[in-house]
C-alpha cells in the first residue's frame, strides 16, 4: 500500500472542472522544498538542474525543485554542500507552493503584499522573503507575469483564501497543478 | 503600509514586517557589576524625542537584528545597520 499524502488545500479546491482564467492560480501538489543554512556563498549550488535557490536572508536559502522528490532534493544539496559546514532541512511538508500568474497578478497582489513587485525592479529569477496576507512568505518572480509564492503549511489556508478574495475582481480561477 | 524601513539585506519594507525591541544604546554591564547598574540597564529607559537608535527584528523577512537610526517626531530613518555590523563597529 503507497501512502498518499493529503494536501492541506484539497478541502478548498474542488475539482469539478473548474475553468482556468487568465488570472490564474496554481497550488503545487507535490514540491520539492529545503532550506540551506551557510556561513558564506553557495556557488556549489549554482550548477544545480531542477533547483531553484531562493534568498531568505544572509546566508539563508529555499531551495525548490518541482520534479525532485522532496528527500532527493534534501539529500543532493548536503551532498554538494559537503565540508562547507553548511545544514540543508528538508520542509517539503512544512510548505505550500502556489503559482500565480495573469495579466492582473501585480494588481491582485499589491493588495497583500508591500514590496515593489514592477518588472523593471524585481526580475525573473529574484526572489526574496516577505509579508504577504500578513505571513511570512517567500515570493518569486518565475515569469514576466508569474510569481511562486512559497508560506508555511499551517498559514496556507488563510493565504490561500486571502489571495482567492483579492483576485476576484478580475476573476482569478485556481486549481492544483494537477487536475 | 506608509511607514518604510530600508532593511540592508532586503530593501524597503513596510514597518508591519518588524517587531521593535526598543531602545539600542543601553550597554549590557559586566556581570559583575553593582545591582544599580544592572537596575539601570534593564528597567530604567529615557524618553527621548528626536533622534534614536533602536533594534528591529525583520521577523517577515530575512530575521535579522537591525539598528534603526530615526526620527520619533518625523519618522525619517537615517540609517538601517545589521546589529552584527552595528555591534563590530562599536568594539571597533
Ligand atoms: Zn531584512
Amino acid at each position: 500500500m503507497s501512502f498518499m499524502p493529503r494536501h492541506i488545500l484539497e478541502e478548498r479546491i474542488g475539482d469539478f472542472g473548474r475553468p482556468v482564467h487568465a488570472d490564474h492560480l496554481t497550488v503545487l501538489r507535490r514540491p520539492a522544498i529545503a532550506s540551506v543554512l551557510a556561513g558564506g556563498p553557495v556557488e556549489a549550488l549554482s550548477g544545480m538542474a531542477e533547483v531553484s535557490l531562493r534568498p531568505v536572508g544572509p546566508g539563508q536559502w529555499l531551495a525548490v525543485s518541482q520534479s525532485l522528490p522532496g528527500s532527493l532534493l534534501a539529500e543532493s544539496l548536503a551532498a554538494a554542500l559537503a565540508g562547507l559546514g553548511a545544514h540543508v532541512v528538508d520542509q517539503s511538508d512544512g510548505f505550500v507552493l502556489m503559482h500565480i500568474a495573469g495579466p492582473n497578478v501585480r494588481r491582485i497582489l499589491a493588495k497583500c503584499i508591500a514590496v515593489d513587485l514592477h518588472g523593471d525592479v524585481f526580475a525573473i529569477g529574484q526572489a526574496a522573503a516577505m509579508m504577504c496576507c500578513h505571513v511570512a512568505a517567500n515570493v518569486a518572480r518565475v515569469g514576466a507575469d508569474a510569481f511562486e509564492i512559497a508560506v508555511p503549511r499551517s498559514y496556507a489556508d488563510d493565504v490561500f483564501e486571502e489571495i482567492v478574495e483579492m483576485g476576484r475582481e478580475f476573476s482569478l480561477t485556481s486549481a492544483f497543478d494537477d487536475a | 503600509m506608509a511607514s518604510l524601513i530600508p532593511c540592508p539585506h532586503c530593501g524597503l519594507r513596510p514597518k508591519e514586517e518588524f517587531s521593535i525591541r526598543g531602545d539600542a544604546s543601553p550597554v549590557r554591564p559586566a556581570p559583575t557589576a553593582s545591582d544599580e547598574s544592572w537596575h539601570r540597564y534593564v528597567h530604567i529607559r529615557d524618553n527621548p524625542k528626536g533622534r534614536i537608535v533602536e533594534h528591529w527584528h525583520h521577523a517577515l523577512g530575512c530575521r535579522r537584528w537591525l539598528v534603526v537610526e530615526r526620527d520619533n517626531l518625523s519618522h525619517e530613518v537615517f540609517g538601517v545597520t545589521d546589529a552584527a555590523d552595528w555591534a563590530k563597529r562599536k568594539e571597533a
